[in-house]
C-alpha cells in the first residue's frame, strides 16, 4: 500500500480533493481551519492510503492544529507528499512548496482551483512548473473533478523527483557547513540539509532532535558563526527573516515565468465585501443574517411538525394492534415510540440551523464575520477567530470543542472552550421549540428563539470577560485571518451534508435517545403496586358519575407515577430544584438532559402524558403543570448547564489539566442554579 | 510609515515587518514580507480591525500587527 500525505496551506481544497476521488465525506468549507484533526482515507482497495493534514500555512507552527501537520510530516512514516496548492494564490502557496521541498521526499504538486483562476482568464503553465521545481505538477479541481485521476495514476505510476531549488550561495554554504557535521551522525545527505535549514530558522522541533546527539557542542558552534555571518552578510537581526524574503523571491520569480495572470478588474467578492463588511453597515446586516436563520429555523421548521407527528402516532397505533398485548407492547407503543417521535418532530428545526451554519462556512461570510467582531470580542479577552468555534457550537458543542485548535495562545484556547457551553447547540434546539410553543405567543416565537441564543451568547462573552480578568490575565493573542474569496456552494454537496446530518440525527434518536426512553419508561411504569391499583379500582367501581372516575384514574397514575422508581429518585432531588419552582418531573427531566439533551423532550413527553392519545397533550399538559416563571427558570437551566455527556468528554480529552476539568464540570451547574433562581424570583414579582 | 497610515484604497511596498515572532513568521507565510504589494482594503468604525490585499490574499489582522508593517507608499 502507497502512503500519502495531503498537505498544503489552508483552505486550498486538500479535504475537497479527497471527496472528489473517493467516498469520503469529509467536512469542508471556505475558511481556514475547517479541518482539525488528521484523517485517514482509503482508495482503490486499500491500494492507496490519502492522510488528509490539517492546513498549515509554514513549517513554522503556529496553532495546535498546525502542530499536528508539522509533528507528522517529521515524525511519520509515509511514502510521499501531495501539496495542494490554491492557483489563485500560487506565489504565497509556493513559499511552503519550498520549505516541503527542502525535506526532499518524493512530492507532488496539485495545483487546485485552476477553474477559478481560468475563468478569470488566468493560464498556468504546468509543464514549465513542473521543470522549474524539479517535482510532477497537475492542475485539478476538486469541484469539477479534474486532474484527480490524473493525480492518483501518478502515484501509482510513481514518478521522479529533482532537487532544484537553491538558496543564495552564501545561504547553501552556510547549509553545506551545518548539514557536513549533522551527516556525520545521520548518514542521510537529505535529512541532514533539511535539519541544517531548520536550524538556521531556530525550528525548536529540530534542535529538540539535536540536542542529545554527541555532535552537538560542535554544531552549536558552528551554527551561531554561520547565524551571525549570515546576519552580518545580509546586514538581517533575524535569518528566519531572510528564509523569508529568499523564498518569497524564488516563489515570485517561479510564478513570473509560469502564470499569466487575469486581467485587473474588480472582482466580485471586492463588490460583496464593500457592503458586507462595511464600516456602518457590517455588524447589522450580520445581526440580521442571524435573526433569519433562527426565524426560519422556528417559522418553517414548524411547518411539517403536525404532519410527522401524525405519522408517529399512526405508526404507534398500528403497532398497539399488531403487537401481542403485554409489557413488551407497552414499553414500545408507550414508551420508545412517543419519545422517539417527540424527538423526530424537530428534524426540520435541526435540519434548517444546520443548513445557516452550512453557508456561513461555505460561502466564506465566517471570516467576515470574524473580522466585524474582532474589535467587539476584543472587549471580553477574545479575537475575532473565536467566532468561528463559537458559532459551530450553535450546532453541536463536541466538533466545536474540536475547532477551538485554530486558536494558538493556550489561554484563549482555555477561556473559548470554557463559555462554549453557552452556544447552544441543536440538540437543545427540541426543548426550547417545546417551550416557547407552550408558553409563549405564535408571533414571537422566531424573535424568542433568536433571544435565548443571543442571550446564551452574550452571557457566555461575560464569564469569559470574568474568567480573563480574575484567572487568565494577560493580552489576548493577535488576530490575523485569511479572508478568502466569496464561493457559490454547490447544492449537492449542501445537500449531501444535510442528508448525512439527518440520517445522524435519526440514527440518535432511534438508537441512543429511544434506549434513554425505555430506561425513562421501565423506571417510571416499575415497581407495580397492586394493592394501589386494587384500591382505586374499588374506588371507581363504587363512582358515580363519569367525571368522578375519570378524576381518580388521572389520581391512580399520579399516585403510580410517584411511588416509582424514578419519582422516588425525583423526590430526592426535588429539593435542589424546589426554590426554582421545578416539581420532580422537571428535575428529572433536567438531570436526564446531561445524556443529550433531546432526551429531555423525551423525558418529558413520558412523565407529563403517559397514555395520552394525541402528543398535542404534552403543549397542553406542560401548560397545566408548569407556570411561566417555572419555564423561563427551565429554559435558563438548559442555556446554562453542563452540556452532554459526548461534548463533556471531548472537552476532557482536548483539556488534559484535571483542575480545569473539575472546573468545567462545576462551575456551569452552579451559575445555572442561581440565575435561574435570580430570574424565578424577578419574575415572581412582577 | 506604517500601514495604518495609509487610506482605505491606497497601497504599497511592504519594506519590514517589525512584529515578535512569532507573529512575525506567521506574518511572512500569509505573504506580509518585504518586496510585497499590500493594499489597504476596508477597517472597522474604529479602525481597530483592519482588511488587507496582498499578493491575491485577503487577510484581517489588528491594529497592533497593521502597526507592524512598514511600507514605502507612491
Amino acid at each position: 500500500m502507497i502512503k500519502a500525505v495531503m498537505v498544503g496551506q489552508p483552505n486550498v481544497g486538500k479535504s475537497s480533493l479527497i471527496n472528489a476521488i473517493s467516498n469520503a465525506r469529509l467536512h469542508v468549507g471556505n475558511f481556514a481551519g475547517v479541518t482539525v484533526e488528521k484523517k485517514e482515507v482509503e482508495l482503490l482497495n486499500n491500494r492507496l492510503k490519502i492522510v488528509d493534514l490539517p492546513g498549515i500555512y509554514s513549517l513554522h507552527a503556529y496553532t495546535p492544529e498546525e502542530e499536528v501537520t508539522k509533528k507528522y510530516l517529521l515524525f511519520e512514516e509515509y511514502d510521499l507528499i501531495i501539496n495542494v496548492v490554491d492557483a489563485n494564490v500560487l506565489q504565497r502557496n509556493l513559499v511552503l512548496t519550498f520549505q516541503l521541498l527542502d525535506m526532499r521526499k518524493p512530492t507532488i504538486l496539485v495545483v487546485n482551483m485552476i477553474d477559478e483562476l481560468e475563468e478569470k482568464g488566468g493560464k498556468i503553465d504546468a509543464q514549465k512548473l513542473s521543470i522549474l521545481l524539479g517535482i510532477p505538477v497537475v492542475l485539478a479541481s476538486a469541484k469539477e473533478k479534474r486532474g484527480v485521476e490524473e493525480m492518483v495514476e501518478l502515484i501509482l505510476k510513481g514518478f521522479k523527483c529533482e532537487w532544484k531549488i537553491y538558496y543564495n550561495d552564501k545561504i547553501e554554504d552556510e547549509i553545506e557547513k551545518i548539514s557536513s557535521i549533522l551527516n556525520n551522525h545521520f548518514q542521510n545527505p537529505d535529512l541532514s540539509r533539511f535539519y541544517a535549514i531548520r536550524l538556521l530558522e531556530k525550528d525548536e522541533d529540530i534542535y529538540k532532535i539535536v540536542h542529545d546527539l554527541p555532535i552537538f557542542l560542535e554544531l552549536y558552534k558552528v551554527l551561531g558563526e554561520s547565524i551571525k555571518r549570515l546576519s552580518i552578510e545580509f546586514d538581517i537581526p533575524d535569518v528566519r527573516d531572510l528564509f523569508a524574503q529568499e523564498r518569497n523571491a524564488l516563489a515570485k520569480s517561479v510564478v513570473m515565468q509560469v502564470l499569466t495572470p487575469p486581467p485587473h478588474k474588480e472582482s466580485l467578492t471586492q463588490k460583496i465585501d464593500k457592503l458586507l463588511i462595511h464600516p456602518i453597515l457590517g455588524l447589522p446586516i450580520f445581526l440580521f443574517f442571524m435573526w433569519l436563520i433562527f426565524q426560519i429555523t422556528f417559522q418553517v421548521g414548524s411547518l411539517p411538525m403536525e404532519y410527522i407527528d401524525q405519522v408517529v402516532n399512526n405508526f404507534a397505533n398500528w403497532l398497539k394492534t399488531i403487537l401481542p398485548p403485554g409489557d413488551l407492547n407497552s414499553i414500545i407503543t408507550e414508551g420508545v415510540i412517543p419519545a422517539v417521535g417527540a424527538i423526530l418532530m424537530f428534524l426540520p428545526n435541526i435540519l434548517l440551523l444546520f443548513l445557516g451554519i452550512n453557508l456561513l462556512e461555505q460561502t466564506g461570510y465566517m471570516a467576515r464575520a470574524a473580522f466585524l467582531l474582532d474589535g467587539f470580542l476584543k472587549r471580553f479577552g477574545l479575537q475575532g477567530k473565536a467566532f468561528v468555534p463559537l458559532v459551530s457550537g450553535f450546532g453541536c458543542t463536541v466538533p466545536a470543542y474540536m475547532a477551538a485548535r485554530t486558536l494558538k495562545n493556550p489561554k484563549d484556547r482555555l477561556i473559548t472552550m470554557l463559555i462554549l457551553g453557552f452556544m447552544n447547540c441543536s440538540a437543545r434546539l427540541p426543548v426550547y421549540v417545546l417551550l416557547i410553543a407552550a408558553f409563549f405567543p405564535a408571533y414571537n416565537a422566531g424573535n424568542i428563539l433568536f433571544a435565548i441564543y443571543i442571550t446564551g451568547a452574550l452571557l457566555g462573552l461575560i464569564v469569559a470577560k470574568i474568567l480573563r480578568t480574575l484567572l487568565f490575565k494577560g493580552e489576548p493573542e493577535p488576530f490575523v485571518m485569511e479572508m478568502p474569496p466569496y464561493r457559490f456552494p454547490s447544492l449537492k454537496a449542501l445537500a449531501l451534508e444535510l442528508w448525512y446530518k439527518a440520517k445522524i440525527f435519526i440514527k440518535k434518536a432511534g438508537t441512543f435517545i429511544a434506549g434513554a426512553a425505555m430506561i425513562i419508561w421501565f423506571l417510571s411504569s416499575y415497581p407495580k403496586n397492586p394493592s394501589l391499583i386494587q384500591l382505586y379500582e374499588q374506588k371507581m367501581e363504587s363512582a358515580k358519575t363519569i367525571q368522578e372516575k375519570k378524576a381518580l384514574e388521572e389520581e391512580l397514575k399520579a399516585k403510580l407515577l410517584e411511588q416509582s422508581y424514578l419519582g422516588r429518585v425525583g423526590k430526592m432531588i426535588e429539593p435542589i430544584f424546589k426554590p426554582l419552582g421545578f416539581d420532580w418531573r422537571l428535575s428529572v427531566a433536567v438531570v436526564s438532559g446531561l445524556s443529550a439533551k433531546e432526551v429531555i423532550v423525551s423525558t418529558l413527553a413520558t412523565l407529563y402524558a403517559v397514555g395520552e392519545e394525541n402528543e398535542k397533550g404534552l403543549i397542553q399538559k406542560l401548560r397545566e403543570n408548569i407556570d411561566f416563571k417555572t419555564a423561563v427558570a427551565l429554559i435558563v437551566i438548559i442555556m446554562i448547564y453542563s452540556p452532554c455527556v459526548a461534548a463533556m468528554g471531548t472537552f476532557y480529552s482536548e483539556v488534559p489539566n484535571w483542575a480545569w476539568r473539575l472546573f468545567y464540570t462545576i462551575y456551569p451547574n452552579v451559575l445555572a442554579w442561581i440565575l435561574a433562581f435570580g430570574v424565578y424570583k424577578l419574575l415572581e414579582r412582577v | 510609515m506604517k500601514l495604518t497610515q495609509l487610506k482605505v484604497g491606497e497601497s504599497g511596498v511592504i519594506e519590514k515587518v517589525v512584529a515578535p515572532e512569532p507573529i512575525k513568521s506567521r506574518l511572512f507565510s500569509m505573504g506580509i514580507t518585504k518586496g510585497n504589494r499590500i493594499k489597504v482594503i476596508e477597517h472597522t468604525l474604529k479602525k481597530e480591525t483592519w482588511g488587507v490585499e496582498v499578493e491575491g490574499s485577503k487577510i484581517a489582522l489588528r491594529e497592533e500587527e497593521a502597526g507592524a508593517i512598514e511600507v514605502k507608499n507612491d
